[in-house]
């Protein structure tokens, strides 16, 4: 794959990301904490399940190109594990159910709209990054993953599984979103 | 201007704050505004700086990708909710087959160029208050537009000086 291309369509995941955070923040409060079930999130609570993700890659991220040492190459090859990884992320038709790392995970915990600010400001952090990486190898370039720090992905695919995994969570909002509608509508 | 707002073929509606340019994308449309208002920055160290607007009825481009087919780093983003005819390059390119229509950009150019000069030395110029009253005297529609804090920045002065400035 042509690196350019690849970051062309991730600059444009993250506009798209962004524009719909920054929708959210005009919803009520009271309809963003609204959970559908015991045990599943609210919509704020899927928006800080990233930021927690974002609080751990995007350093790490920014870290791997800073101490890179390698040059912008034209084409970017994925790799096995990293490729995996980024598909497994992509929602199916019907969004299937993932099991969640007990330290990502946010149910119950007392949130407000300021997750929403704080989810923007991570989008303009992975822009800046976004561009940055462009001088660097997206091949030669590892990340740190956050299940082990003995597993590390090429940066290009990181880049693709952490925008895949925002995506699937936004998916996922929409859902909720759609069923907080119906519901208020049919009572 | 009629002409070349009617190439267009596809409109956008964007809500107050989206964006429609980020940093690092290339971008060689033309926008002509059609309702609202946008704004264009470049972030410099986590802070933003306001390089440009536009309202009703002007064209905004990122015009260093328009014209390089490269990335930019500028950031075009909606202060309020905004309607933009897009005109894409190409489209440009085939309407300036015509001789009448290459005057017509040309005079539209020479007319950025002018801008852009009076712009480097609103930049240039110490005095805030002096900074105000140009582009006071050479825009008086942005104050009815665009709100006091994008223009303070885009003035290089705090809110509290411009709105200072505004009474005296």
């Amino acid at each position: 794959m042509q690196t350019e291309k690849l970051t062309q369509s991730l600059i444009e995941s993250e506009r798209q990301i962004i524009n719909k955070s920054g929708n959210l923040k005009t919803i009520h409060l009271k309809f963003l904490s609204c959970r559908q079930s015991a045990e599943s999130w609210n919509i704020l609570e899927c928006l800080e399940h990233l930021n927690l993700y974002g609080d751990f890659y995007l350093p790490e991220i920014e870290a791997a190109i800073k101490n890179s040492g390698t040059k912008g190459e034209a084409e970017f090859k994925s790799g096995f594990l990293g490729n995996y990884f980024a598909k497994s992320m992509l929602p199916k038709d019907k969004l299937n159910k993932m099991k969640t790392f007990k330290n990502k995970n946010p149910l119950n915990k007392p949130l407000d709209k300021t997750v929403i600010d704080k989810f923007t400001d991570q989008q303009l952090k992975l822009i800046e990054l976004l561009n940055q990486s462009k001088n660097v190898s997206l091949n030669k370039t590892k990340v740190k993953t956050s299940i082990s720090s003995l597993i590390k992905l090429k940066l290009g695919d990181t880049f693709q599984f952490f925008i895949n995994h925002i995506n699937r969570h936004l998916k996922q909002i929409e859902k909720i979103e759609n069923e907080i509608k119906t519901s208020s509508i049919s009572q | 201007m009629k002409d070349i707002i009617e190439l267009s073929e596809k409109t956008i509606i964007l809500g107050r704050n989206e964006y429609l340019k980020v940093k690092g994308s290339v971008d060689t449309n033309i926008y002509f505004v059609e309702s609202g208002s946008l704004r264009v920055f470049v972030l410099d160290d986590c802070e933003e700086q306001t390089i440009r607007f536009g309202y009703k009825e002007n064209l905004v481009v990122s015009l260093d990708s328009f014209l390089t087919d490269k990335p930019s780093d500028f950031f075009i983003q909606a202060i309020k909710r905004t309607v933009v005819k897009i005109i894409t390059k190409q489209q440009l390119q085939t309407f300036l087959k015509t001789e009448n229509n290459i005057t017509w950009w040309t005079a539209i150019l020479e007319n950025l160029v002018l801008q852009q000069l009076e712009r480097e030395v609103d930049i240039l110029t110490t005095s805030p208050k002096q900074r105000y009253e140009r582009i006071l005297k050479r825009s008086p529609q942005l104050f009815q537009e665009i709100p006091l804090r994008h223009i303070a920045n885009y003035l290089r002065m705090s809110p509290e000086t411009l709105s200072r400035l505004k009474k005296s």
